[in-house]
């Protein structure tokens, strides 16, 4: 066979037509819910961003699946281990592949865009009452009125300091609001002779800038979307101050672009190089590992302008819309969402266990950060709540960034984000 | 006998070509049937203020790390086709960089690039200059994603080179000896002439590798400070694996292509082909 132009043209050809097929009978756009009904068993797949490294795999599956096998003795689970940063690309060529797993976690705001593509199924009222949940909790779980997906651990954004600074410079107690934040954090800024900052009286960027503009736009009584998702509310007068609050730092040297904290690295509130931080309820587990001189020299408050709010972000067990083994997928979203499972995953990562029930338990008692953002559920907000979050949430830091390095104000790049947001919920 | 080579180029090369080209012109993001569109993809690519930063990043890069690194591996390559000592040692150090995985080579730059405890502002302090945050810096983010780029590309360069220059013909140069020309003149008169199907090769292949430099960006930056360093590549990974949009990513690659064949068809031009003609 000899490999002409015309032979290439043909094979071109071919191609065009089996995509045009492949165009004309993909399927997926409103698949109904996997019936759950019949018995447990067969072979499922497990997505999971949870259970990282060695020990993570020993619990997962050295305890608590077996613990699932005793229970269900006729279901098989594999599972795919991954992590934050690649489980979006995984579902995308699960999906693309006809390969979607049966049981996949989610992050908070995951929920609507799977479920509005029908990607996810929903699961039955009960489970939702079946432990206590602050309604906060289990509100990113929800879509168009149905229970889609089961919390297991929270990561909440909270605000931690270092007291001994604090005691230093004479300041008693953390700051109110966005002004006293600004003061004290002025105070608290050390420069060295040739001016070089050796401590920043605030580190708002070691956290995702995406998650800390929106921990401080619902501080300030802002709101990310309408509540069908489908109106832009952060190009409030609220979201514009928020993003300027960073600015406004920025150009008064009390925080510093540049300075944040590199992935496994001592956070810069261990370093000294920060005096306030914008972290998470990780950080307990950190100081005990890296630094327990610093253990009690942390704090934390919870903090706001008008609305004192922390962000709630987490992981969340959801059952694949797509699933062959329908009820064996259910059985293991159920016991994932139990409270053993959730409690063990949030002593593995230093988590929030997003049962209210377990507030009690040795962990929660044992870890202050941990028991701190439990009692402040009530004022957790969480991120996403339109079908276009996975296309939107991409944008948010880079066009923030924007402004923050001083391309554009604060307004403009808060107009250009709402013009992107627009965009991608008109193509819904 | 070609058919197993067509069937391979049918399936992995062919198909999917096609594929990304209907589909840019489809909204399709995986979940739901692919719906026809028109050009609202492509308009969508050229009205997006991100995308055409990427295009100009990656136009910057390509036209750093190509010259550049070419220049350089000639360089090395015309050192080691000397008889100097421990050649092989100098060539094979010139080459490792290419071998090493991009992800380590990447975690190393990050340690050299560490504003507070990496060794660049360490050698800056030592000789009394200012320290930078090189890669979270609007200014110095691009030059230095760039610096790694060439450095990387400089062996396979150097091989390719050193590869040609043991090839080039003997006689010719001991004819231009006996004609009186220097080293400078050969250089220039016999040795860059002949060397013109290597250089097209190196050009093309590396424009090419320039253009779908991804690794480097994802490790070292993720397209940051404020979009200063993402890359079209990398845009097209966003669109299809982040954001869902691979109609829209489908349509940012067929630009990409398109931009590859035109530098690509440009350059045979201007080098007479991969023949050397001239």
């Amino acid at each position: 066979m000899e490999l002409s132009r015309r032979n290439f043209l043909v094979a071109m050809g071919l191609g065009t037509a089996t995509v045009m097929a492949g165009c004309a009978t993909t399927s997926g756009s409103g698949a109904p819910a996997a019936d759950a009904s019949g018995p447990a068993q067969g072979d499922i797949t497990f997505l999971c961003a949870l259970f990282e490294g060695a020990t993570g795999k020993e619990t997962l599956e050295g305890n608590l699946l077996k613990q699932f096998k005793e229970k269900y003795p006729d279901v098989n689970v594999t599972v795919d281990y991954t992590d934050y940063g690649s489980l979006n690309e995984k579902i995308t060529t699960g999906l693309a592949s006809g390969l979607m797993p049966d049981v996949v976690t989610l992050g908070v705001g995951w929920i609507p865009p799977f479920a509005y593509k029908n990607a996810i199924a929903p699961l039955p009222e009960s489970l939702a009452t079946r432990y206590t949940y602050e309604e906060r909790v289990l509100e990113p779980s929800r879509f168009d009125g149905k229970l889609y997906a089961l919390p297991m651990v929270l990561d909440t954004r909270i605000v931690a300091y270092r007291k001994d600074f604090f005691e230093e410079a004479g300041i008693t107690a953390p700051p109110k609001d966005w002004a006293e934040l600004r003061e004290i954090a002025k105070e608290l800024t050390v420069r060295d002779k040739d001016g070089t900052l050796q401590r920043a009286g605030f580190d708002p960027f070691s956290i995702d800038l995406r998650q800390c503009w929106e921990t401080f736009l619902f501080g300030n009584s802002g709101e990310l979307f309408s509540a069908d998702g489908r109106e832009v509310l952060f190009d409030s007068p609220e979201g514009v101050a928020a993003l300027q609050l960073f600015l406004d730092m920025v150009a008064d040297g009390s925080a510093d672009f540049a300075l944040t904290t590199e992935a496994g690295q001592p956070t810069t509130l261990q370093q000294g190089t920060s005096a306030i931080m914008m972290t998470n309820n990780s950080l307990y587990v950190q100081l005990q590992q890296q630094n327990p001189e610093l253990v009690d020299k942390v704090g934390t408050f919870v903090l706001g302008n008008t609305a004192p709010a922390m962000l709630q972000g987490g992981t969340m067990i959801s059952q694949s819309a797509s699933s062959k083994n329908p009820a064996a997928a259910r059985a293991l979203v159920e016991f994932l969402g139990s409270p053993d499972a959730v409690l063990v995953a949030s002593e593995q990562r230093g988590s929030v266990p997003a049962i209210s029930d377990l507030r009690d338990s040795d962990y929660v008692k044992g870890n202050p950060m941990v028991a701190f953002a439990l009692e402040n559920l009530g004022k957790a907000r969480s991120e996403g709540g339109t079908p276009a979050w996975m296309e939107i949430r991409e944008k948010i830091k880079p066009t923030l960034e924007t402004a923050v390095v001083g391309q554009q104000t604060a307004e403009q790049a808060i107009a250009q984000l709402a013009g992107i947001a627009d965009d991608a919920i008109a193509r819904l | 006998m070609v058919a197993p080579a067509f069937l391979h180029a049918l399936i992995w090369i062919g198909i999917p070509v096609v594929a990304a080209f209907v589909l840019s012109f489809t909204s399709y993001d995986v979940l739901t049937q692919p719906r026809f569109i028109g050009i609202q993809n492509y308009l969508d690519a050229f009205g997006d203020p991100v995308f055409r930063r990427g295009m100009l990043n990656t136009l910057v890069y390509a036209f750093f790390t190509v010259p550049v690194a070419m220049a350089i591996a000639l360089l090395i390559a015309l050192m080691l086709d000397t008889q100097l000592r421990a050649r092989a040692l100098f060539r094979t150090a010139v080459f490792i960089p290419q071998v090493t995985a991009t992800i380590a080579v990447a975690l190393v730059w990050l340690w050299i690039y560490d504003p507070r405890s990496g060794l660049l502002n360490a050698v800056l302090s030592f000789f009394g200059l200012p320290a930078q945050n090189w890669l979270s810096s609007t200014t110095w983010a691009m030059p230095a994603v760039i610096t790694v780029g060439i450095w990387q590309g400089i062996g396979l360069k150097m091989l390719i080179y050193l590869a040609a220059l043991q090839s080039l013909p003997k006689d010719v140069y001991e004819a231009a000896s006996v004609d009186g020309a220097s080293r400078t003149r050969q250089f220039f008169s016999l040795t860059l002439p002949l060397l013109r199907p290597a250089t097209f090769f190196v050009f093309v292949t590396s424009v090419i590798s320039a253009f779908q430099a991804f690794d480097l960006i994802y490790i070292l930056t993720d397209g940051g400070p404020a979009n200063t360093t993402t890359m079209m590549t990398y845009e097209i990974y966003k669109s299809a694996f982040r954001e869902f949009r691979v109609g829209y990513a489908c349509a940012q690659s067929i630009v990409l292509f398109v931009f590859l064949l035109i530098l690509t068809l440009a350059n045979r031009r201007l080098n007479g082909g991969d023949s050397g003609r001239h």
